[in-house]
């Protein structure tokens, strides 16, 4: 798994719910541990569309639950070809 | 019931300056910023005006976290920045209003008695017409970019990609675009982030806006029905086409015909051709009745002592001859505040710098005051704008009541009419200011403050 990556999935996360980066572990549910509104993931993923250069449908993201699962959404997403 | 109100904080976010302290320091020495608007929107009309004013503003030093940027139009960004001054140099405290959470409460006072009084003229049109693009261009781009690379003759390929560059679109349709662009958008964002339970409401007044929504709140203080207002107004005017920006040149509003960019914003003088376009701006004032104000030892700026409004009933897009309403409405402003037009001391004008508003407001202002009020457009220095205008120019007149001087009314070399312009800084005298609005539609508001000695 790219390091890199990892943390800046972390960073975006803590900054959107406003919690501790050192307070997000890999396996904590977004909704369940986190406590992470809609809204709050909504915007998360917005946040992440623009970090990593990707657009990220809706329709890919609703099964993700946990910070693991998007960490490894975004390693697979930034594989793709960025768009021009 | 008729209470004393006073303002006793102030936040201002302008093209010239963001902070009170700058924005003043910016006015007296006659700041302002015109540069050529942006080039990308002469690639989608043929412009007649090419001035701005642009914008440069931080918003994470206006205090704005990632998620609110993400989440809101900047007329809310902005809205919240000058908020936020204002509230601390109100003297409250900003506390978190829970774990996590990203907005303040403030526990000095009753937040169910605090209203927030807005105003803004085209609200979030900005995430408007940003996604309108995408909505439209997304789909006709992208069939386009196939066919240009795997089907197109190599000769057509460079038109095509021209043609792309012109359809370029954000690349995502924003899952907040409604919370983003609805009008009320900026006065619910300030109540939110600040955790302000009483009235919250949206002044939709074209260019009076920020007038309106200060004066409002002045008279739900004065009538007992909150302690406190946080009042103002906020604008956002860009868009990546340029097409607000248009909507202002095509109606034939704006500057054009200048001899140079410095010198073509010019309110008042005879070769005026339109008001400078502003990218945008807010400007908030914590509007507070007095023995509340100095029960908890607030520094008060200046006294609020009359409001009014009247409606022209004439054009959607032009002051009606004669100024008749203006006129109107200043009287009645005037003895809203128990005063005569002899007490005042200094009039900040509505004064854009177009034909038919300047030489209107001229003429009912000899009418109602003669030579010796003194006058200045604050537009002359940060173009105009718009639903902002107001709010940013109630400050000014409170500063200048404070302060016992003013800004010039810049680029004024022939007056229209020989009033008391402001035309060099120089300390006089001012117990009484008047500050004046005028709107697309017709609305005119006008508000009366006092110096608070």
């Amino acid at each position: 798994m790219n390091a890199n990556v990892q943390q800046r999935v972390f960073k975006i996360i803590s900054e959107i719910i406003n919690r501790e980066e050192s307070e997000i572990r890999l396996d904590a549910s977004l909704q369940k541990d986190l406590q992470a509104s809609s809204l709050d993931q909504m915007t998360i993923f917005i946040a992440l569309e623009d970090e990593f250069e990707r657009t990220i449908p809706q329709d890919e993201v609703t099964d993700l639950r946990t910070v693991k699962d998007i960490v490894d959404f975004i390693h697979k997403k930034i594989q793709e070809p960025s768009p021009t | 019931m008729s209470r004393r109100v006073v303002i006793t904080g102030a936040g201002v976010v302008s093209p010239i300056g963001t902070g009170v302290v700058e924005f003043w320091r910016q006015c007296l020495q006659a700041k302002s910023v015109v540069t050529p608007v942006p080039e990308q929107w002469l690639n989608y009309a043929d412009l007649r005006s090419r001035l701005w004013s642009p914008l440069h503003y931080d918003p994470e030093s206006l205090g704005i976290t990632r998620a609110e940027r993400l989440q809101l139009d900047p007329v809310a960004v902005l809205a919240i920045g000058a908020a936020r001054e204002a509230i601390q140099r109100a003297g409250f405290t900003l506390v978190p209003a829970g774990e996590r959470s990203r907005a303040f409460s403030l526990p000095e006072v009753d937040s169910s008695r605090v209203g927030v009084y807005f105003g803004t003229g085209i609200g979030g049109a900005h995430s408007f017409l940003q996604n309108h693009v995408q909505h439209l261009y997304q789909r006709t781009h992208e069939a386009l970019k196939v066919y240009s690379e795997e089907r197109a003759p190599a000769v057509d390929r460079e038109r095509l990609n021209g043609i792309l560059a012109l359809l370029a679109h954000l690349p995502r349709y924003h899952p907040f675009v409604v919370s983003m662009l609805m009008p009320n958008a900026a006065s619910a964002a300030v109540g939110i982030k600040f955790s302000l339970t009483g009235p919250n409401v949206t002044y939709c007044v074209a260019c009076a806006s920020g007038t309106v929504a200060v004066g409002h709140g002045y008279r739900a203080v004065r009538e007992g029905r909150v302690d406190l207002a946080v009042a103002g107004g906020s604008e956002y005017l860009y868009d990546e086409h340029g097409h607000i920006f248009r909507g202002f040149d095509v109606a034939g509003t704006l500057v054009r015909d200048y001899a140079s960019a410095e010198s073509a914003n010019r309110p008042f003088d005879e070769k005026r051709s339109g008001f400078l376009f502003s990218q945008g701006g807010a400007g908030v004032l914590v509007i507070e009745e007095l023995e509340h104000a100095k029960r908890r030892g607030a520094a008060i700026m200046a006294e609020l002592i009359g409001y009014a409004e009247t409606f022209d009933a004439h054009s959607m897009m032009s002051l009606a001859p004669g100024g008749e309403q203006i006129e109107r409405m200043i009287r009645a402003a005037i003895t809203d505040a128990n005063l005569l037009p002899r007490d005042v001391d200094y009039i900040n004008a509505h004064g854009t710098g177009t034909k038919n508003n300047d030489q209107t407001e001229v003429e009912v202002i000899d009418r109602v005051f003669g030579k010796s009020v003194r006058v200045n457009s604050t537009k002359s220095l940060l173009g105009h704008t718009i639903g902002a205008s107001g709010a940013i120019e109630a400050l000014v007149t409170a500063l200048s009541l404070r302060d016992g001087t003013t800004h010039i009314c810049k680029n004024l070399d022939t007056p229209i009419l020989d009033l008391n312009f402001v035309r060099s800084i120089e300390r006089f005298d001012p117990r009484i200011g008047l500050s004046q609005s005028f709107a697309f539609g017709g609305h005119n508001a006008a508000i009366v403050l006092r110096r608070f000695d």
